[in-house]
């Protein structure tokens, strides 16, 4: 497999980020039901899942595997896939744990080993969704799925990247970069990692054009208490009751 | 029938239509479709496709510009407005289609009446949309689009009331924006991006573009705008939704 120079560099940064999220990986894998972002809103909230219960689902960048556990739980059959192998081995080591068994494949999100059509729901959260070029990781999304297969997906909302410091202090209340021209933000002091952020309209472009009806955009708003993130360059709870954080987009490929 | 915000509306455009129709004659006048607040052709945008032999309903026509130049394409035109007064300005304009008194909050047609119905700043911004999408999906017939350009919700919260204009610093919050009093009188409307999509779906539209258009460096308006915040941030959004 050969990686474009943006997912060596990413995978070379998780390897570096793997140990802290190893760490915290059983928090997330114990966890009762589906939550999404930062804030753990509850997809029983959000509505952003279909029914997953006897599909098959493909999680693009799966990370430590959490989200794939809780679609295991739901009676979903999980393919979990990676790009790096050091968050593989602690979610193989997490499956071992927890007792809950599903194939783990080592591959990028935007060229996966696997045939056309093969999904019914593809899921990603702060994974393919914001670490692989989105001009190549949903085109990718739609071969796997089936006709009628949904896509469901986690990312920032424009608003954060644009009044993002990228300098490991949270958005202020001013935009800091342009709007048009959006596409990848890059974090100078952590190893080098790259992220992929699209505008709305530009990401309705793509969706249509690889065949995907869009169904819905959740802009999610921190719930009242919610507690800081631990991500010093995440919104604060208040940022975040005011502006959406994070968005989830579902998206249905037509047929 | 109509609501509060609809007859607020009707009294504001009744009192301005003159003086908006003097003031941006000339710059929403020209001789081909074009778009909102830089003027920016249609045949650039190409939002609405090949009018020629379609049912077209305009939303808020005003003094009917855009109207006058689709009938000329070959469009069955209707023009609706909420105030008498601009539909006079389109009367004077030698509007030769029907032009309709009303809240496009209750549209006075059969369903299934039009293959596009469109607003250039017009009834969308100015009602309900959660009154107006239900009534446009209405009347549309299948295979019909729903088009429309308004200011965007970036402009919306990028808004300093004291400077009356757009900057860099997020001012109002996004969450829950819906209806905006303007110290005029008159009632503006605008939603998150996630609830417009959510109330095309809810009524049987699909998706099918969101433009956010970028005027170019020498683009000029008469609407008072800070071009050099447009060329960074969208002012404005055109939707395109369609009846399966």
């Amino acid at each position: 497999m050969t990686l474009p120079e943006h997912a060596r560099r990413n995978r070379r940064a998780w390897t570096e980020f793997a140990s802290g999220y190893a760490e915290r990986a059983p928090i997330g894998w114990a966890r009762e039901g589906i939550t999404w972002g930062v804030w753990g809103v509850p997809d029983s909230d959000l509505h952003a899942l279909p029914d997953v219960a006897g599909k098959d689902v493909i999680e693009l960048g799966c990370g430590t595997a959490y989200q794939a556990a809780g679609l295991t739980r739901l009676g979903a059959r999980v393919v979990g896939v990676d790009v790096t192998p050091a968050q593989l081995e602690t979610a193989r080591a997490m499956q071992e744990r927890f007792g809950l068994e599903f194939p783990l494949l080592e591959a990028s999100a935007e060229d996966v080993p696997l045939p056309d059509a093969s999904f019914d729901v593809a899921v990603s959260e702060y994974g393919a969704s914001i670490w692989c070029d989105p001009y190549r990781w949903i085109p990718e999304a739609a071969r796997l799925l089936r006709p009628g297969g949904e896509l469901v997906f986690l990312v920032n909302a424009p608003l954060a990247m644009l009044c993002a410091p990228f300098d490991e202090a949270p958005p202020g209340s001013e935009l800091l970069r342009d709007y048009f021209g959006m596409f990848s933000f890059e974090w100078p002091e952590e190893d080098e990692a790259i992220e992929f952020h699209l505008g709305h309209g530009d990401l309705i472009r793509l969706l249509r054009a690889n065949g995907f009806e869009v169904e819905a955009l959740i802009e999610i708003q921190a719930p009242e208490g919610a507690q800081p993130s631990r991500h010093p360059a995440m919104p604060s709870p208040e940022w975040a009751r005011r502006w959406p954080a994070e968005e989830i987009w579902r998206a249905r490929k037509a047929g | 029938m109509s609501s509060s915000d609809a007859e607020r509306n009707r009294v504001f455009w009744d009192q301005q239509a003159d003086s908006y129709q003097a003031t941006h004659r000339e710059h929403i006048g020209r001789p081909e479709p074009r778009w909102g607040i830089w003027q920016l052709p249609e045949r650039e945008l190409q939002v609405l496709g090949d009018v020629a032999g379609k049912d077209v309903l305009e939303l808020g026509c005003g003094a009917a510009q855009w109207s006058i130049l689709l009938a000329a394409e070959g469009a069955r035109c209707v023009g609706l407005d909420n105030s008498e007064r601009q539909l006079d300005h389109a009367r004077a304009a030698g509007a030769g289609f029907p032009l309709v008194h009303g809240s496009a909050e209750s549209l006075p047609f059969p369903d299934g009446s039009f293959d596009l119905v469109f607003c250039d700043h017009g009834a969308m911004s100015f009602a309900d949309p959660h009154l107006v999408v239900p009534e446009v999906a209405r009347v549309l017939r299948s295979g019909g689009l729903l088009a429309f350009c308004l200011t965007s919700a970036f402009a919306w919260i990028c808004w300093d009331d004291e400077a009356d204009h757009t900057d860099a610093v997020l001012h109002a919050d996004y969450f829950g924006l819906h209806r905006h009093v303007d110290p005029d009188g008159s009632v503006h409307f605008q939603l998150p991006v996630g609830e417009w999509i959510r109330l095309f779906r809810r009524n049987g539209l699909v998706v099918e573009d969101l433009i956010e258009p970028r005027p170019p460096e020498d683009a000029t308006t008469t609407y008072g705008y800070d071009l050099a915040w447009a060329r960074r941030w969208p002012l404005e959004q055109i939707w395109k939704a369609r009846k399966p």
